[in-house]
């Protein structure tokens, strides 16, 4: 019993620790732009490289406490300060880091750059220093101005497989980091601060309007869905239902009844359903001018310690 | 300036800020809908819980007033009606209303006979069938699933799920769901008659098994945990809905229970009927999609109706001569609890004054609810 009460509880801390991970571990590197000619301007005016970092939960994170590095030897290279109200989150939201080696220009520029030449690592670890939340590594021979990023805010691999899945315009994409480039002309800008796909059109709308138009699909599998859930749910309460009976006529098997008298148990004469029914209706007419209501109702009172006048009472004075 | 000229122009400024000067055909013609509303409330006690809230709302959602950001309306944010509005917006009534109807809804007919769980299932065609309707009237397809939900007769699920989906259509999908839901005794008895015959009316249910408390207890943790696995967009709605019948049937939280299906329930409703029905300002209201959308939803209670009847016909080609279905209690299946139900029971008696339908009928009423739920989730899931 005890190992059992130890291996649920074990199973227990396992969830909990999961669920934590909802908070910073849901923090991604996002975007990148590692040559700045004519981008995005920091608050001094100036063009340097940026890191986008993204919020992919649906609750806001605070990402202050944690550590920005170009090195995986040294995960403690920036820790991002606390105290700025900035570094809160908002859900599905992003946040911008300047690679300008100006840390003294305040909380969001960091205190390293990013090599135009070579390629570059770039990690974002827990405030502990040791888990690492996530990490990129920026190919060498970056174009000005053209970011790096992923292909939809905060996607991991297994997402993009899914999407390539179910989205039609998801089916030939290979992969999860793309490059952003105004020139292209492809759908696909540098987009500092905002969703790295623009969505300028409710896609789930537009499927359904191409390949449903006249909502058969859409009839078809919702109502199926309906009829399983509930058919679930019937053959659940059948089985229960089943057990139920089964259970009452042992039970009354054991104080000495016969099984006809046991069956008997479990049904009631259609007069007390007449008498229950009529008291249902009469019930359900709630309206000012109530007459003739049928009341069913306990009249024993529930003990409870919140209405209970002992606990409200004063100490009984002594009488002298 | 004379003092005489001072207060002839204060009272010339005045005057257009009253409703006098502000009044238009369109909040003349909703005010009539408002009056409509309570005439139908109080006179032929239609649904007056719903219909009075809604009816006097109305009245004060088109009570015309100058804009000059005095924060009167219910659109201008920070006012009153706006703040109390949110929770029509932020969809968070509704799931409360839910947590009521959970708390005072007994399932004892629909665990003792489950498979009555099924005419619930059926009696969704209605919601699928207007959103096939208000495609083919060109409304976009998150719109047609918020107008289809009408057919699900349930106010709060149709107005979650118009908050999330065509949150412009919301005034109208609520107005309308509601007024059908207040019409049901008018809409769905011909529909009954029509479709059944004499015979069919005068089947005699065999009588619900007792159900023991712990059956009471495991039906809303097994119908969470079975639906919600299967739709988790319906979470916030089934989960208060069996949470609500949890606290009912677990025997240990009486006072809980009370208070989620008496003080909060009402409260709600208050607050959910009298906004809705001031969401109805005639400068927003008055549409040609609001009219679509009645006329659809009048189609909706219908085509629900006749699905829930035919299934049970249907169903009973394959079930035993002691087991058959009375097709009476097919309409209960789409939602509108008790109502529906009681309709059931009121043609029932037409032709046979002593066979009981309520206690049969209150089964695929419920389970109307949960299937009206879980489409819900479906639609917000597929469209969302």
């Amino acid at each position: 019993m005890r190992g059992k009460l130890i291996t649920g509880l074990a199973l227990l801390l396992f969830v909990v620790s999961d669920i934590q991970s909802q908070r910073t571990t849901s923090l991604k590197i996002n975007e990148i732009l590692v040559i700045n000619g004519n981008n995005f301007v920091d608050d001094y005016g100036q063009r340097n490289p940026w890191i986008e970092i993204y919020n992919a939960s649906p609750g806001t994170v605070n990402i202050a406490g944690c550590y920005l590095t170009n090195k995986i030897e040294r995960p403690k290279l920036y820790m991002i300060p606390k105290g700025d109200v900035k570094t809160s989150i908002s859900p599905r939201q992003h946040v911008i880091f300047w690679a300008d080696n100006l840390p003294s220009r305040g909380t969001f520029h960091v205190n390293f750059t990013l090599d135009s030449v070579k390629s570059n690592f770039i990690a974002l670890f827990d405030s502990d220093g040791q888990t690492l939340i996530d990490s990129v590594t920026v190919p060498a021979g970056q174009r000005a101005d053209v970011s790096y990023g992923l292909i939809e805010d905060g996607w991991t691999l297994d997402k993009l497989r899914e999407a390539k899945r179910t989205l039609p315009s998801y089916k030939d994409v290979m992969e999860l980091w793309i490059y952003f480039d105004d020139h292209n002309n492809d759908g696909r800008y540098v987009t500092p601060s905002s969703n790295n796909k623009i969505l300028d059109k409710n896609e789930k709308n537009e499927n359904f309007k191409d390949n449903d138009s006249f909502g058969v699909g859409m009839t078809i599998t919702a109502t199926g869905v309906v009829f399983i859930g509930l058919i679930a749910l019937y053959f659940a309460f059948k089985l229960v239902g089943k057990t139920a009976i089964r259970l009452s006529h042992e039970r009354a098997k054991l104080t000495g009844l016969t099984t006809e008298e046991a069956k008997g148990i479990t049904e009631q004469s259609g007069e007390m359903y007449a008498a229950i029914a009529m008291a249902i209706y009469e019930a359900t007419e709630l309206h000012d001018e109530e007459h003739t209501i049928l009341t069913i109702k306990e009249k024993t009172k529930q003990y409870s310690p919140w209405s209970s006048k002992i606990y409200t009472l004063r100490q009984t004075p002594n009488l002298r | 300036m004379d003092f005489f000229s001072f207060l002839g122009d204060n009272l010339q400024t005045f005057l257009t800020y009253t409703s006098f000067a502000n009044f238009t055909l369109g909040h003349a013609a909703m005010i009539v809908v408002g009056l409509v509303f309570i005439y139908l409330a109080v006179a032929k006690e239609f649904e007056p819980m719903l219909l009075i809230p809604i009816g006097f709302g109305i009245l004060v959602g088109n009570i015309p007033f100058k804009d000059a950001g005095l924060q009167l309306g219910i659109y201008e944010q920070g006012s009153v009606l706006n703040i109390l509005y949110q929770g029509v917006t932020s969809g968070w009534y509704p799931p409360l209303i839910f947590l009521g109807i959970g708390a005072m809804t007994d399932f004892s007919a629909l665990i003792s006979n489950p498979k009555l769980m099924l005419i619930g299932a059926a009696a969704q065609f209605g919601i699928f069938g207007a959103y096939t309707l208000a495609l083919l009237c060109g409304f976009e397809p998150t719109q047609a699933g918020a107008i289809g939900i009408i057919g699900g007769a349930d106010g709060p699920t149709a107005i979650f799920l118009s908050s999330k989906l065509a949150p412009n259509l919301m005034g109208a999908i609520a107005i309308s769901a509601y007024s059908y839901m207040a019409l049901v005794p008018v809409i769905q008895p011909p529909i009954m008659r029509f479709l059944t015959s004499k015979k069919e009316r005068l089947i005699r249910m065999k009588p619900p098994r007792v159900v023991s408390q712990t059956e009471k207890i495991v039906f809303p943790i097994i119908g969470l945990l079975l639906t919600c696995f299967l739709v988790p967009s319906g979470l916030p709605l089934l989960g208060m809905l069996f949470f609500g019948n949890l606290l009912k049937e677990s025997g240990v939280t009486r006072r809980l229970a009370e208070t989620a299906r008496g003080p909060l329930i009402d409260t709600i409703t208050i607050l959910l009927g009298l906004t809705v029905g001031a969401s109805t300002q005639a400068t927003q209201f008055l549409t040609l999609n609001s009219i679509k959308i009645f006329g659809l939803g009048a189609l909706s209670f219908i085509i629900a109706t006749t699905a829930g009847i035919l299934f049970v016909k249907f169903f009973n080609l394959f079930l035993g001569r002691d087991n058959k279905i009375n097709p009476l209690i097919g309409n209960a299946g789409v939602s509108a609890v008790p109502d529906s139900a009681r309709i059931s029971q009121m043609v029932g008696k037409e032709y046979d004054p002593t066979n009981y339908l309520l206690m049969h009928a209150m089964g695929p009423n419920v389970a109307g609810v949960i299937g009206s739920a879980v489409a819900a989730g479906i639609l917000l899931g597929f469209l969302g």
